[in-house]
């Protein structure tokens, strides 16, 4: 299972690749990491990833379009969004674009882990 | 001047808490929360996020170095240069605003954080007279969440 990791921060993106190495999740192998939705799209179209989480709030282009564009691409493609906002209208909208699971930041190991583990199923 | 009601105050000061509580297992101690004046309270780095939408104004998280670099280590980051110092306070004030949504509805449009190291003229710029402050304390490190959010 192939991992993009999008995120406009260095240290949120250092983090999920660090979980994504557990044991428990061994069966992901990370292929690339974007700081927005133009280097996501790029990245995805060279990488073919399963699975990506992605934040919304993000300079280029926001998350919700990269999401549009993406599932454009690939319908088949596992979107995990990892985002701060915490309104049900974006997780909603989200979702509404394709995205199959949603993250409310700040998140603990075991809760990102589980979400990509259920992804993975 | 910012026209905050105690229970719109109140999910700022329960998002901090339950950031620093929730990725590191030590709640922020709130120290006190007032009106402030002219002498905006900040620290060494600044996370500031503008308002927009529904909304007008910028809440900001403002910390001293040594917590930052705390709070990374915390986070199993062993990278603690400056642009990690930048991307962890941007980080914090990102998720705090972020979270005010499930309050205040996805009106609330917030900005990408503008990290800030020391400059003040940014920060003043960009609040205007009298937001609201929050002082916590963090491990034995203070620092403030300041909140200035009008309703269009």
């Amino acid at each position: 299972m192939k991992l993009l990791i999008v995120d406009d921060s260095n240290i949120i993106r250092s983090r999920i690749a660090r979980i994504a190495l557990h044991p428990r999740l061994s069966d992901i192998s990370i292929v690339g990491l974007a700081k927005n939705g133009l280097e996501a799209v790029e990245l995805c179209q060279r990488t073919t990833p399963d699975v990506v989480t992605m934040d919304l709030t993000m300079p280029e282009m926001d998350g919700i379009q990269c999401i549009e564009v993406l599932m454009n691409g690939n319908p088949e493609l596992n979107i995990l969004v990892v985002s701060a906002l915490g309104d049900k209208i974006t997780a909603l909208s989200a979702m509404k674009k394709g995205a199959r699971g949603f993250l409310q930041k700040p998140f603990s190991d075991e809760q990102l882990a589980d979400a990509l583990l259920e992804l993975a199923c | 001047m910012t026209n905050l009601s105690e229970s719109d105050l109140k999910v700022f000061i329960d998002a901090v808490t339950h950031y620093f509580s929730h990725l590191t297992g030590e709640p922020a101690e709130i120290r006190s929360s007032y009106l402030t004046d002219a002498a905006m309270p900040r620290f060494d780095y600044t996370g500031l996020i503008t308002v927009s939408g529904n909304f007008r104004g910028c809440v900001y998280f403002s910390a001293p170095r040594l917590l930052l670099r705390e709070l990374l280590i915390q986070l199993q980051e062993p990278d603690t240069c400056e642009g990690n110092l930048l991307d962890a306070v941007g980080e914090v004030a990102n998720t705090i605003s972020g979270n005010a949504r499930r309050h205040f509805g996805s009106s609330l449009d917030i900005s990408v954080p503008i990290t800030i190291r020391g400059a003040t003229e940014q920060i003043k710029a960009a609040v205007r007279a009298r937001p609201f402050a929050i002082l916590l304390r963090w491990q034995r490190y203070e620092a403030v969440v300041v909140v200035d959010l009008e309703p269009m």
